[in-house]
């Protein structure tokens, strides 16, 4: 079995996170913040190793200020709903997911924000000039995918960061996160939006935002937090300003595992090979007659997520023939993102998406290629 | 009760209440980090704001326990002292 479809979960995970997830069950069990027990107190520690960890990741001053979500949506909306109020203005590029645009064009319709959906190019990238032009005096938000799940397309971060200025400058890291290098204090990153279950290698069920020093949200669900438990008012501290009921303890203990093999295998060295696969990919789809590619074509402008059609079959059937005849797994479809394919000029059919991980090889990537050309000339 | 300061410790015992859970372990770790002999226990029940747990320490230590949190950027809530049973706020 070939696994194409990191882009949607990273699979396999290293095994240091489902044996850290097995010993929390079989060993500790508690949950954190609450009981004063030892292994109450140990799951704490574990939870708040992650928390460092992932703040070494992303280089945020302060691990209080990384909060845990159930993933990168949850988190995009606490980003979203906590931030804006009537009569804000957000700017966002053309190429975002629905997980940032249904909030954005819910509270669109609801008459609440203004919002200026900047134009990129068919192949994903982002007008800078367009972005900076859209300012407006009531800009309260801009917001981008730093990568995109359809084309794998790069955001200049640091870039956008210096035009956001002191504008909120929300990054969805979805896509991102572990496998392309991100510091919120160089890139100007205010609100950093990460998942857990894709390039850091833990379960699904996990993310986290990051919130920096200033950024003021309202709390979107209050209650239990384990401090302050003698008043009904909801603590304005952070963590747990934005963290109450029972985490999802072994899943943060698991993610905490991925951090740390992120951390110890070094983002670059994994950037290096997941570029050095995307480069084989690309260069053998060229030569394969009747297949059409999308997005920026170039290693070092994406992750490793490509995007495809087959001349004269539709991306369902790829999807099936690569699973069926092939053990292939991979995505195919819109893949939550209509606003991206209308983009790149793939919507309504959509697109074949080939993501590959730090776990695939070149071989699978040669049987892949074998495979495609097999669908491509037998359609 | 055994958590009314640490029977095996004759020297005067303190307590330190801070914010949140995070910052106790946050705590523990540096203040074991530097080398301090510390402990994790529940929130004495005379204590009224809390977050379930607090740091016991040496009051010898006060000094260089408050200014290491303080440091690293833990809020302190309270210092404690435990005399005679009860803990009253330094």
């Amino acid at each position: 079995m070939i696994y194409f479809d990191n882009a949607c979960t990273s699979f396999p995970k290293p095994p240091a996170v489902v044996d850290a997830i097995r010993d929390y069950f079989f060993h500790v069990g508690s949950s954190p913040g609450r009981s004063g027990h030892r292994l109450a107190l140990e799951a704490g520690r574990q939870v708040f190793e992650t928390r460092e960890n992932l703040s070494r990741l992303f280089n945020v001053p302060r691990s209080e200020h990384v909060v845990f979500t159930s993933n990168a949506t949850d988190a995009l909306n606490l980003a979203i709903m906590g931030l804006l109020a009537e009569g804000d203005h957000v700017i966002t590029p053309s190429m975002e997911h629905n997980s940032v645009m249904r909030p954005l064009n819910y509270l669109l319709k609801k008459g609440i924000i203004d919002l200026t959906i900047v134009q990129c190019s068919k192949e994903g990238h982002i007008d800078l000039d367009a972005l900076k032009r859209s300012i407006r005096k009531n800009t309260r938000l801009i917001a981008v995918n730093h990568a995109s799940n359809v084309v794998g397309t790069i955001a200049p971060l640091e870039e956008i960061g210096k035009i956001s200025g002191d504008i909120p400058f929300l990054v969805d890291v979805a896509q991102s996160a572990g496998a392309v290098p991100l510091d919120v204090e160089t890139m100007g990153i205010g609100l950093l939006a990460f998942t857990g279950h894709k390039s850091l290698y833990g379960p699904q069920g996990t993310g986290g935002l990051s919130v920096r020093e200033g950024i003021d949200l309202k709390p979107l669900r209050m209650g239990g937090t384990g401090s302050k438990s003698e008043s009904w008012d909801h603590p304005d501290f952070l963590p747990d300003k934005y963290e109450c009921g029972t985490p999802n303890t072994p899943g943060i203990i698991g993610l905490g595992e991925g951090v740390k093999f992120v951390l110890h295998e070094g983002v670059d060295r994994i950037r290096q090979h997941e570029m050095m696969l995307t480069q084989s990919l690309l260069t053998g789809l060229e030569d394969i007659e009747g297949i059409a590619v999308y997005g920026p074509k170039n290693p070092e402008a994406q992750t490793p997520t490509v995007s495809i059609t087959v001349n004269g079959v539709q991306a369902s059937e790829v999807g099936y023939r690569l699973d069926r005849e092939f053990d292939i797994m991979a995505r195919v479809g819109l893949h939550c993102n209509p606003g991206a394919h209308k983009t790149i000029g793939t919507f309504p059919h959509g697109t074949v998406r080939l993501s590959m991980g730090y776990f695939n090889t070149p071989e699978e990537v040669d049987q892949v290629l074998e495979s495609l050309r097999e669908i491509a000339t037998s359609p | 009760m055994k958590i009314r300061g640490n029977p095996s410790k004759t020297d005067p015992r303190c307590a330190a209440v801070l914010e949140a859970i995070h910052y106790v372990i946050k705590g523990e770790k540096i203040l074991k980090g530097a080398g301090l002999s510390i402990d994790v226990i529940p929130v004495p029940r005379e204590i009224s704001s809390d977050c379930g747990m607090a740091l016991e320490f040496s009051c010898q230590d006060r000094g260089r326990v408050e200014q290491l949190l303080v440091d690293k950027g833990v809020t302190i809530v309270g210092i404690y002292a435990l005399c005679k049973g009860q803990y009253s706020k330094l």
